[in-house]
């Protein structure tokens, strides 16, 4: 439900990271999203769209990349994927787990065309 | 067509705001306690109740976050200390900024307690990070007992779970066994407390849990914890 601020964020972080690479324009945006992330992917790609319309990144396309929800034990050592959202350990039982993935959601990569390669194409 | 790492994370911008108010209540020894809950679930009722006990030994202040309006101000008011209305306008939720220099007010204030009332809502609240040491979230008899495994952000969020309505549960389906398993499921060994606000039943365990949080956050003042990734 805070996608749209969510896109802004991620605006503002792809036009950043684009400040050192003159002439380039954005076709795609990376973005990792983990399985417990809290963010719906459509919502966001929506948001994504509307709010980059005006701005340089109009056209790029969102790529999600989905992280698996995990937890580490702290007994055992095992990690493993929480099944049903059940968070104890899925070796031996314990309940002294931590999240290790599943959380993320962060842009990773962008791919870059030049504009002289847009200009021949 | 080439491809560059950006790496930086889409909440960043709250997560540096939570930093700081993470430190400014580290400066000043003051704890402060993020109260969550559905609409409806308790959370004034529960303050109704808890205020006083807590005000008895420091000075408390309260931040209320609502969409609009001052209802639930209005009723804590009554309580003594200072009570920072916030009204999101459209926002679903609290974020670490809108609370940042109410922080700051209650800390000039000389608050040792800050109790923020999110906005309710089980969902969006649960993403943003306010800074604060515990994060109390209340679900109520009426609201079901499979709420843990639909709103998993919530509850893997919370280091008390308080269960109210307690007096309502010969009315309902409510299985407080049954909400015990699946919030113990999404969040191992996570305290909870079942309470009435209505008849006062339990709700003096959550000022004791609440006292005990206080007292150990001013026996290492200093320490600042990570959040995320729960």
């Amino acid at each position: 439900m805070h996608e749209a601020g969510i896109a802004l964020n991620l605006i503002e972080a792809v036009q950043q990271r684009l400040a050192s690479e003159p002439g380039a324009r954005v076709a795609a945006i990376h973005v990792r999203v983990g399985e417990l992330a809290g963010v719906s992917t459509d919502a966001l790609d929506f948001a994504f769209e509307c709010l980059a319309a005006s701005t340089p990144l109009a056209g790029a396309r969102l790529v999600f990349d989905a992280v698996p929800l995990m937890v580490a034990c702290e007994a055992c050592g095992v990690t493993s994927p929480v099944v049903d959202l059940v968070f104890r350990c899925g070796a031996c039982g314990s309940e002294r787990t931590r999240v290790v993935s599943g959380r993320e959601l962060e842009v990773r990569t962008l791919e870059l065309v030049e504009e002289t390669e847009v200009a021949h194409a | 067509m080439h491809e560059i790492d950006v790496k930086s994370g889409l909440l960043a911008p709250n997560d540096a705001v939570a930093r700081e108010n993470r430190h400014l209540l580290a400066e000043r020894g003051m704890y402060a306690v993020n109260l969550m809950s559905a609409p409806g679930s308790g959370k004034t009722s529960l303050l109704e109740r808890v205020l006083p006990m807590l005000a008895a030994g420091h000075r408390v202040g309260v931040i209320e976050g609502d969409i609009v309006g001052s209802c639930d101000k209005d009723r804590l008011d009554r309580f003594g200390g200072p009570v920072h209305q916030i009204n999101t306008g459209a926002a679903c939720h609290l974020d670490a900024r809108m609370v940042h220099h109410v922080l700051h007010h209650l800390a000039e204030d000389g608050c040792e307690v800050a109790v923020i009332e999110n906005v309710g809502n089980l969902v969006c609240p649960a993403e943003f990070d306010l800074g604060e040491d515990d994060a109390v979230m209340l679900l109520s008899v009426t609201e079901g007992h499979d709420k843990p495994k639909k709103y998993p952000l919530m509850f893997r969020r919370a280091d008390l779970v308080v269960i109210n309505k307690v007096d309502l549960l010969a009315h309902t389906d409510f299985s407080l066994a049954a909400a015990t398993a699946a919030v113990h499921d999404v969040h191992p060994g996570v305290p909870i407390l079942a309470v009435s606000c209505r008849t006062g039943e339990g709700v003096a365990e959550v000022g004791t849990w609440l006292e005990r949080r206080i007292a150990s956050k001013r026996a290492a003042p200093v320490a600042v914890p990570a959040g995320r990734l729960r």
